[in-house]
């Protein structure tokens, strides 16, 4: 019979969730079912690697925190995770999602810290600063300690699971002779505390891990509570003060574990610097930064792969350890910084999300869909130890030593080579630091395991040396005979892992830049972070010359012996000798490029948190691998021997699946290939859809504030590719972060973000179909310069009478363009309107205050017949009820500053096909392009009116009607050329690339966004030119598979997929996915059958019952 | 780029047809020679061990054979006879992957010194 474990232990937590794994985090908070479809959906897609992504510290602004009172966080943080399942069902309103630890609790949300265990005892001297956050729940985690420190033994049944799920499992059972840990410390104080003194916390943590190295042995104990009951099951082996291995549940499933000594000292015996020592070899360790591979021209590939191939080809002789690794994204390192860059963000309304809110929800996106930072390292084993140096160093570390000092000196003299050699372009490669190996040494060991993230080397660099060489003591590795997966599992946060080790098996020719992908980057565009190990021994021209020249001998020599006996030799030996023939001469004559070899073994790491997931994942990459690379990935026997062999200088598993390869194809495995786009320091819009998956931020001022560019941001796509949605995202997000934004959208749509709670306070629509006379007064649209916005002096203004004079030619400008639009079109063809139009221009004064009736006027008063039917003419137009906008004085207080977001709309209007000739549109029509053009003037208008450096953004949807006529032209021109001084980001939606093309500014653009566009060729060609891509090489083909459909599926489309060039020039195809803002996509939904909906639904969204139409669908075509 | 491994050199089956002028019925791997040998003396040890004495060792070559021949059925050019023996060797227990995981050694790299340079 099993004993009911007690509560609180991880065992109870598994017998409560159901299931047999070590995980202490699934029972000890709501389970899954609690939470709401789209986070089962976004788990299932797109599975975590990091099953402690919770782990990973989630920055919250402190705006937030600041205006809440700690009654409310404290009461809440108790009450809220007994019935976390409430939370997504439930009304907004009182939902409290202000207090950090509801974030990391009460959400259902596996992201609990699993670090639970071990921090809590480890929070030393940690003044309470929030007294009822840290007197409420640690009254629950005292009365648990007092009970148990009376009644050591008592296993179970006293107290119910429910009532203790906050206790982390350790503390329960915390052996008594150790000093107890006062109740301010425990973990969801901790939590709740402000990031400083979280910071505290995890430096106490820290230290106490360094004055304890115990107590990891100690937790451990601590997670056995049933071991005091049966001490004789424990192996006579097992050395005092080892923890017997954890008892298991039932009698089968326990492990066994007296066949091995529990522990094995890794063969790396030093650090030193960025060299390695093992007894017999020293390795020097090189970081790889990463390249970009993606829309690159093939002639910058094969560059890069050849000067690649020749620093490889440089490191003959030397047997090379090639590693990839990841780290999570750092997702609070990001929002602090956003945080930062936004002084002002919108003020918090009643019922919607704060801002503080609103960076968590986009910091869980980022955990959630597990975005992981490639890490690219290279090992040259460069040097063999003599006996006496390995002695010598044994000795001296009894004396704490280590390697002899001129041991390293001679080293360190040798190692210079290789800096020479990986520093040039190619590689790039830089010493790396001992921090970085301690990382990958612990990312070894744990294998695909998630890593200590709380205490992230990283982000804080609060490390002291070995603390993460001394975390692999907590990871138990289990096999099983012939077993094809291996299990790991981390004692201290019990996390469990399945890893399956691939390797890389028979290759067909590859042709790398053209068709194929590199083949070791390959495996990033599935969903989970995989490791990469490779051993390579490079040969040198002499050493693969003999290696083939033999293999050539063996050849003929079986040919000579199938002739000798008189039987017909296979043909394949003619061939293959052929080839050796061939590839010899190439080895002779050709460059030691040529000529070099890379013999080697290539591995790759799946992991999953169960063994079926995690075999269903080295599945569906073994068939990825076949299907578009034609390599075959292996998946041998022998597992743990694979597994060590991606821990740095242990040894090679064994001799199967040796790779022999120039070193031209090694170089095109190209393992640090990345694509990443956009900046750091923006909001989170999606994430790059290539071949992998890093989170893409953008922030439209980083062009005008950080590099000093035009803030101009085009957008191309066919209708449906999803501009007016990037559009309306970007403009609520700009809006969020207190930027004042005006959006023109003629067709209206985007006027429902003006609903959204959190923005309704702070916007307005302004339809201009409904508007009062003269709101489109050509005139006043051309804003007059101010003598402030110059320089001092002379020079200040010379630049302003310039400014004046070029506003005035700009009016000019405007009203005669606009005028030519409102007569008809046989009329404006005309020359002589054109010079009586220049003519009435020029006689009415530039200036704001003139109108259009000014200008009717001057024609009627014109001596000739054809003025007066001209401004008759005019005059017939003023009759229409649209046409008045243009004719008056604008009403005052028109835009007013003080609205964060400002959406412009037309509604109603019919907007013409400019493919038809201008005589067959209807009177209507005909009013729409003069209105449009007025439009984006009136947009723009508005953002001249506050101070300069204060951030703007300004969304100009439908930007095609403003080609063809030169106001558009200049109007773009002077956008772009005004955003970098008035801090405006201007977003120019249009459908063909030719527009912004064909009024050449595409040199001022800094941001461009393709959609998809499939229909026409030529069209998709100029979208590359936009893009600077090199055109007919293939890519054209890339912008009609974007946001493809899947035929089988009757859904719509959940996604959108452009592709982007930022301001730095990188070019990237990314997946919009902007589903962590609450309801933002029902808001912005212009489809048809759902535009009518979110108006009504919006007043009863629940946070959890979002449609989040934009999660991508579970399978991804590009997977 | 067209690039491709030279695998396939390596790949080429060297068999051993016969001494000259006589042409063995069945053409087998070098290695699968090899490996014969070897276990034929195994075999007459255990036997000797068994038995401590000495005869002509039919049994131990028709067990050499079927145990070579068992061996060769799963070596193929990515996986060496040496790592097929190997693995039978530590996983001879089963046959089959069992629902029971062995602990293995934990690997530890507390022990490791880190020095912040070189020299």
């Amino acid at each position: 019979m099993t004993p009911t474990p007690p509560p609180g232990s991880a065992r109870a937590v598994d017998a409560q969730a159901g299931n047999g794994y070590h995980t202490t985090r699934q029972g000890s908070y709501p389970t899954r079912e609690a939470s709401s479809v789209d986070d089962d959906a976004v788990n299932e897609d797109q599975p975590v690697a990091s099953p402690g992504h919770g782990a990973v510290a989630v920055f919250q602004a402190p705006h937030a925190v600041r205006d809440r009172s700690g009654t409310v966080a404290g009461a809440e943080s108790v009450t809220r995770p007994l019935n976390g399942a409430l939370k997504r069902t439930g009304p907004p309103e009182p939902v409290d999602i202000d207090s950090p630890f509801l974030d990391l609790f009460a959400d259902a949300e596996p992201p609990a810290p699993p670090a639970s265990p071990h921090t809590a005892p480890t929070g030393p001297g940690l003044p309470p600063d929030n007294e009822l956050a840290t007197d409420e729940l640690p009254a629950l985690e005292a009365g648990t300690l007092e009970a148990d420190a009376v009644e050591p033994a008592q296993p179970e049944g006293s107290h119910g699971p429910a009532g203790h799920r906050d206790d982390p499992p350790p503390l329960t059972n915390y052996p008594a002779n150790q000093s107890r840990v006062p109740p301010s410390r425990a973990l969801p104080a901790w939590d709740a505390a402000p990031d400083g003194r979280r910071e505290v916390v995890q430096a106490g943590l820290r230290r106490d891990l360094a004055e304890k190295p115990d107590l990891a042995e100690q937790l451990d104990l601590a997670e056995q509570p049933d071991r005091g009951e049966k001490p004789t099951n424990l192996p006579a082996k097992v050395p005092a003060g080892r923890p017997p291995a954890r008892s298991s549940r039932s009698q089968a499933s326990r492990p066994r574990f007296s066949d091995r000594d529990p522990a094995v000292e890794l063969t790396i015996s030093e650090i030193a610097g960025h060299l390695t020592f093992t007894p017999n070899t020293v390795t020097a360790w090189y970081w790889l930064p990463e390249v970009r591979w993606a829309f690159r021209p093939d002639a910058e590939r094969e560059a890069l792969l050849s000067a690649i191939s020749e620093q490889f080809a440089g490191l003959a002789g030397f047997r090379l350890h090639l590693r990839r690794t990841t780290r999570p994204f750092p997702a609070d390192e990001w929002a602090r910084i956003v945080d930062r860059n936004t002084p002002n963000p919108l003020p918090t309304v009643d019922g919607a999300p704060s801002w503080s809110d609103h960076l968590v929800s986009a910091q869980r996106h980022l955990l959630s869909v597990n975005h992981a930072e490639g890490q690219t390292y290279l090992g040259v084993t460069f040097a063999r130890r003599s006996l006496g140096n390995s002695l010598t160093e044994r000795l001296l570390r009894a004396f704490g030593r280590g390697v002899a000092e001129g041991e390293r000196r001679r080293l360190g003299r040798t190692v210079e080579q290789f800096d020479e050699v990986l520093g040039a372009f190619g590689m790039r490669g830089r010493q790396v630091t001992p921090a970085e190996l301690e990382w990958l040494l612990y990312r070894s060991v744990a294998l695909c395991m998630s890593p200590p993230s709380l205490l992230s080397p990283v982000s804080d660099g609060r490390w002291e040396r070995g603390d993460l060489l001394a975390l692999t003591e907590q990871i138990e590795r289990y096999r099983t005979p012939y077993g094809s997966t291996l299990k790991f599992v981390n004692r201290m946060t019990g996390e469990e892992r399945h890893v399956a080790i691939l390797s890389v098996g028979r290759m067909e020719p590859l042709e790398i830049p053209e068709r194929h992908e590199p083949w070791l980057h390959f495996h990033e565009r599935l969903p989970w972070a995989m490791e990469i190990s490779s051993r390579v021994d490079i040969l040198g021209p002499g050493d693969s010359f003999r290696n083939l020249e033999h293999r050539l001998r063996m050849i003929r020599s079986q040919q000579l012996d199938y002739a000798e006996h008189g039987i017909d030799a296979p043909p394949e030996l003619e061939r293959l000798a052929k080839r050796a023939l061939v590839i010899g001469d190439e080895m002779t004559t050709g460059l030691p490029v040529d000529s070099a070899r890379a013999h080697g073994w290539h591995r790759i790491a799946v992991g999953g948190h169960t063994r079926e997931e995690c075999l269903e994942r080295a599945r569906r990459l073994i068939q990825l691998y076949s299907r578009e690379l034609r390599v075959s990935l292996q998946h041998p026997k022998n597992q743990d021997w694979l597994a060590r062999e991606f821990i740095p200088g242990e040894p090679i598993a064994n001799t199967g699946y040796l790779r022999r390869m120039p070193v031209k194809l090694l170089a095109a495995a190209l393992p640090q290939a990345a694509s990443t786009v956009g900046d750091r320091r923006g909001d989170l819009i999606g994430r790059t859809a290539g071949t992998c998956r890093r989170p893409v931020f953008l922030d439209m001022h980083f062009p005008m504030e950080v590099r000093e560019r035009s803030g101009l941001a085009v957008f191309v796509a066919e209708p449906g590719g999803g501009k007016s949605t990037l559009l309306g995202a970007l403009g609520y997000l700009a809006a969020r972060r207190g930027v004042q934004v005006t959006l023109l959208d003629p067709s209206g749509p985007l006027a429902r973000l003006c609903s959204m709670p959190e923005l309704r306070p702070f916007s307005r629509v302004l339809n201009l179909t409904g508007s009062e006379q003269g709101t489109l007064a050509p005139y006043s649209l051309i804003p007059t310069p101010s003598r402030l916005e110059f320089g001092d002096g002379t020079a200040g203004d010379r630049e302003f009478e310039i400014a004046m004079s070029n506003a005035r030619a700009e009016r000019r400008m405007l009203v005669q363009d606009i005028c030519s639009m409102l007569v008809p079109p046989q009329v404006a063809r005309e020359a002589s309107t054109a010079m009586l139009l220049r003519h009435a221009v020029r006689q009415v004064p530039a200036e704001e205050t003139s109108t259009l009736d000014d200008i009717v006027a001057c024609l009627s008063h014109m001596d000739n017949g054809e003025g007066r039917e001209l401004a008759n003419l005019l005059l017939d137009t003023a009759e229409m009820p649209l046409a008045v906008l243009f004719f008056g004085h604008p009403p005052a207080g028109l835009l007013g500053a003080d609205a964060v977001l400002t959406v412009i709309t037309m509604a109603g209007l019919r907007l013409p096909d400019l493919k038809i000739e201008r005589e067959y549109w209807s009177a209507e029509e005909a009013l729409a392009l003069p209105m449009l053009h007025t439009a984006h003037r009136l947009a723009v208008r508005r953002c001249y009116g506050g101070s300069m450096s204060s951030r703007k953004l300004v969304g100009l949807d439908e930007a095609h009607f403003m080609e063809g006529w030169r106001s558009g032209r200049s109007f773009l021109v002077r956008l772009a050329r005004d955003s970098r001084k008035w801090n405006l980001a201007a977003l120019v939606a249009s459908q063909n690339p030719r527009d912004i093309l064909g009024l050449d500014v595409q040199n001022l653009v800094s941001t461009v966004f393709v959609g998809r566009i499939a229909e026409d060729a030529e069209i998709a060609s100029e979208a590359l030119r936009l893009l600077r891509v090199p055109v007919n090489d293939g890519y054209e083909a890339t912008l009609a598979s974007l946001s493809a459909v899947d035929s089988a599926s009757s859904a719509r489309l959940g996604f959108r997929e452009f592709v982007m060039r930022d301001v730095d020039g990188r070019v990237q195809k990314i997946r919009v996915d902007v589903s962590y803002v609450e309801g933002l996509l029902d808001h912005l939904d212009t489809t048809p059958a759902s535009a009518s909906a979110p108006n009504g639904a919006s007043s009863m969204l629940t946070p959890g019952s979002s449609a989040m139409p934009a999660l991508p669908s579970p399978r991804e075509p590009d997977v | 780029m067209r690039l491709r491994t030279d695998d396939d050199i390596y790949r080429a089956r060297l068999v051993y047809l016969g001494p000259p002028g006589y042409t063995l019925p069945v053409h087998l791997p070098y290695a699968q020679y090899g490996l014969f040998v070897l276990l034929v003396p195994l075999f007459v040890a255990i036997h000797y061990l068994l038995t401590f004495h000495v005869e002509f060792p039919a049994w131990e070559i028709a067990l050499a054979m079927v145990t070579t021949s068992y061996i060769f059925r799963h070596v193929d050019p990515d996986r060496p006879a040496r790592v097929v023996i190997r693995t039978a060797l530590t996983d001879w227990r089963r046959t089959r992957e069992p629902a029971v995981e062995q602990r293995d050694a934990r690997l530890v790299a507390s022990r490791i010194r880190v020095r912040e340079e070189l020299v």
